[in-house]
């Protein structure tokens, strides 16, 4: 049976995967290059957090820690260490880790409201060392002239420096990709769905939330480490907690526990503050924060939730492709239960229905 | 507003068709077929009211009056303004900055406020080897460790603010001095110039305490000033935007003026009185690098400007004015846009503006040097007319005013 899903879902999964690897591929093609490069590295970021909030249940307002830890590392390596920036993007993702380590140990205890606090009281803490310890981090000025060389090759020109921080971003979600499928992935569902049973079960509930808190954090940390390089700064802005609420609305707009729905959020939010900062407009506040209601309370899916639920409903649902296991395809298993760290249950009902 | 706003970029491209139509003038040197001044700024945060749009509409009103100077001998007969807005954000700054070189063709670029904004556009501007000259961030990083070749600093910075005040205000009498600074990059640099100014005038430093920032709630150090032994004569403060504002209110709650204890500040801009009303901050003093209301040639640009905009120009707008104008001058001069020739006409220029007073760009590190001065807020009881707010003490020489050594940091 499994194998048949696989089958099934496999051709549609295939051409997707392909539509997307074309578009990673083209994007600076059919948008300014820097900006193609923040839409990867926020989607990588807002992947990164779906593993947290879609696959583990866990609402962590306090993922600017990992990102901005991330790119401070990446560019104090970079600057100091004199390293190419590979090594240096793999020594801030490390970084993020092992900050994530006593982070989440300390957190993973709590759920819901308690954990977002939590959470984001560490950010905040990490944001003030980062604001007084001026000799390392420059404090409000920032970490500037970060350089982005490999082997004496200068890729100033954003265009390139594009496509040598894509693998970076690629793999991440490879990575994320492969953690949501592998049997681990299926745990953290189970633990999402009912802790309860899931420790009854004998999995070590806290461990298992751990491990997922650690990864997450990695991977949050490699694209912050990408942005810094490609920016050639590091900033406060990064670590403060505007970088966290940033990231958790990209991935409600793209469709929580879909992972590739936070792309698309990352895509809607980086080009709107793109466009509006030209636009001769004065409230750009006004504009995001319009849309991202409109979605919550018209498509509780977000984005890529609710074309693949539209999708399912059209041409799928006849031949069974809903009818299986919710541990088949979690995404699906997902959007029943999605709001219910932010919203509440009355409205996963609500959105079931429609 | 809007509706100024419309027609403002409406006269600016009648005037550039005209100018299109106006022959060949002092063209082929110009790249691109034109001049574009990029102003890159906060319109929609904290800084919008000081900076802000308005601050495009200086840039526009420069841009008409070099037309009105040289007409057809103008090197640069097509000009264009363009502007983004950086929210605040150094990696906005940092995107929108290439992407206003690179697609838009901008020449210069113009304002950024924020220190993180500006030293990171700062970069760009080196690495692209184009103007960029810096009005809105007071960090004298940008005359220091980041200096390039195609940055420059203009107007004001942390130094010509804690170091005015700080003399100034000692000078006067105001000699034993309670500072409270916000506790970040800006704030402990201007406490440390603030100190070392007050004591270089026989003044003495009582006590100096951080506070958080952002801040709302002053009240534990504003109710400690009286009782510290010596008592303050002045309470001097480094704080900017909202959190000045919430410090301002418990100062007149406290009462702490009838207590004895003056206000001093390093930075106001008109429109933060002009919301605050002139009583809250009577009497204050502080440093500025310009007030509409100095003399007859600052008032009749000012009375342009309320034409135009219905309000009158902050510092900062006249300083993008004035930036603008010195950029297209320089233009003038090289009889071409290329950057380095324009640099090379900007270093050591001497020259005075409707801004600018005793104004030499300094060679070494690109700062303007130039007369600042020493400012009191009026009561209400003096102020005669609308925005009339600001009463000048006293000029600071360019000379004192600044930095009086380039830092050595700084490698061009």
């Amino acid at each position: 049976m499994i194998m048949s899903r696989l089958a099934r879902s496999g051709r549609g999964g295939i051409a997707l995967l392909v539509i997307g690897l074309l578009a990673a591929l083209v994007l600076p093609w059919l948008i300014y290059p820097p900006v193609a490069l923040d839409i990867a590295c926020w989607a990588l970021f807002a992947a990164a957090l779906d593993l947290l909030l879609g696959f583990t249940g866990l609402l962590s307002f306090g993922h600017a820690a990992f990102w901005g830890g991330s790119a401070y590392c990446t560019g104090l390596i970079a600057l100091h260490g004199g390293m190419p920036f590979p090594v240096a993007i793999l020594g801030g993702a490390a970084f993020a880790a092992l900050l994530a380590l006593p982070i989440g140990f300390l957190s993973v205890r709590l759920t819901g409201i308690y954990f977002a606090m939590v959470t984001l009281a560490f950010a905040q803490m990490i944001y003030f060392v980062a604001n007084q310890w001026r000799d390392v981090t420059g404090g409000e000025n920032g970490l500037q002239g970060i350089p982005r060389e490999l082997f004496g090759l200068d890729l100033y020109d954003p265009f390139f420096f594009y496509y040598a921080g894509l693998p970076f971003v690629l793999a991440g979600l490879l990575a994320a990709w492969r953690i949501v499928r592998s049997p681990f992935g299926r745990v953290l569902v189970s633990i999402r769905d009912n802790p309860a049973r899931a420790r009854a079960l004998g999995y070590p509930v806290d461990r298992y939330r751990l491990l997922a808190f650690v990864l997450s954090a990695a991977l949050s940390g490699t694209a912050g480490g990408v942005f810094a390089i490609g920016h050639g700064f590091a900033s406060l802005d990064g670590l403060y907690w505007t970088t966290s609420g940033q990231v958790v609305m990209m991935v409600i707009l793209g469709g929580i526990g879909t992972l590739w729905g936070g792309a698309i959020g990352a895509g809607v939010v980086v080009q709107l503050q793109d466009f509006l900062a030209t636009a001769g407009f004065e409230g750009i506040g006004i504009v995001t924060g319009s849309i991202f209601i409109v979605i919550v309370l018209l498509f509780r899916r977000g984005i890529w939730g609710t074309a693949r639920h539209l999708a399912r409903r059209r041409g799928l649902s006849p031949a069974g492709g809903s009818g299986g296991g919710p541990a088949g395809s979690p995404g699906l298993a997902r959007a029943p239960a999605s709001p219910r760290p932010a919203g509440g249950p009355p409205g996963a009902t609500a959105g079931e229905r429609c | 507003m809007r509706i100024t706003g419309w027609s403002g970029g409406l006269a600016v491209a009648g005037l550039l068709l005209a100018g299109c139509g106006g022959g060949p003038g002092g063209g082929g040197k110009i790249s691109d077929g034109g001049v574009v001044l990029a102003v890159l700024n906060d319109q929609s945060g904290i800084y919008a009211d000081t900076s802000g749009r308005l601050t495009i509409e200086a840039v526009r009103m420069a841009v008409e009056d070099y037309r009105a100077r040289y007409g057809d001998k103008a090197v640069a007969q097509k000009i264009d303004v363009v502007a983004a807005d950086h929210q605040n954000k150094p990696e906005i700054a940092n995107s929108k900055a290439q992407e206003l070189y690179d697609r838009e063709h901008a020449d210069v670029i113009l304002d950024v406020p924020t220190s993180s904004a500006a030293l990171a556009v700062a970069t760009v501007a080196r690495n692209k080897k184009k103007v960029f000259i810096d009005v809105g961030a007071a960090s004298t990083e940008l005359e220091g460790k980041s200096c390039n070749k195609y940055t420059f600093h203009y107007g004001y910075n942390s130094y010509m603010l804690a170091h005015g005040t700080g003399s100034e205000v000692t000078k006067d009498g105001g000699t034993s001095w309670y500072i409270v600074y916000p506790d970040y990059a800006f704030g402990q640099d201007m406490e440390r110039t603030f100190s070392a100014a007050i004591k270089a005038a026989g003044g003495a430093v009582v006590e100096s305490d951080p506070t958080p920032f952002p801040n709302d709630n002053f009240s534990t150090f504003l109710l400690k000033a009286p009782g510290l032994d010596p008592k303050p004569q002045v309470l001097g403060t480094m704080h900017a935007g909202g959190d000045l504002v919430n410090l301002v209110k418990q100062y007149n709650e406290y009462k702490l003026r009838d207590k004895g204890v003056q206000l001093a500040l390093g930075l106001l801009a008109l429109s933060d009185i002009h919301s605050l009303g002139p009583d809250a901050l009577a009497g204050t003093r502080y440093t500025t690098m310009w007030t509409w209301s100095m003399d007859d040639q600052t008032r009749a640009w000012a009375d342009k400007f309320q034409a135009r905009n219905g309000k009158r120009p902050t510092s900062n707008m006249a300083a993008n004015y004035s930036a603008a104008l010195q950029y297209l001058e320089a233009v003038q001069r090289a009889g071409t846009d290329n950057s380095d020739k324009v640099v090379e006409q900007l270093e050591g220029h001497t020259f005075e503006d409707m801004f600018v007073r005793n104004g030499t760009i300094r060679a070494q590190d690109h700062l303007l040097l130039h007369d600042a001065y020493l400012s009191q807020v009026k009561p209400s009881s003096e102020v005669k007319e609308p925005w009339d707010y600001e009463k000048v003490i006293r000029t600071i020489p360019a000379a004192e005013a600044f930095q009086p050594q380039p830092d050595p940091a700084c490698k061009l």
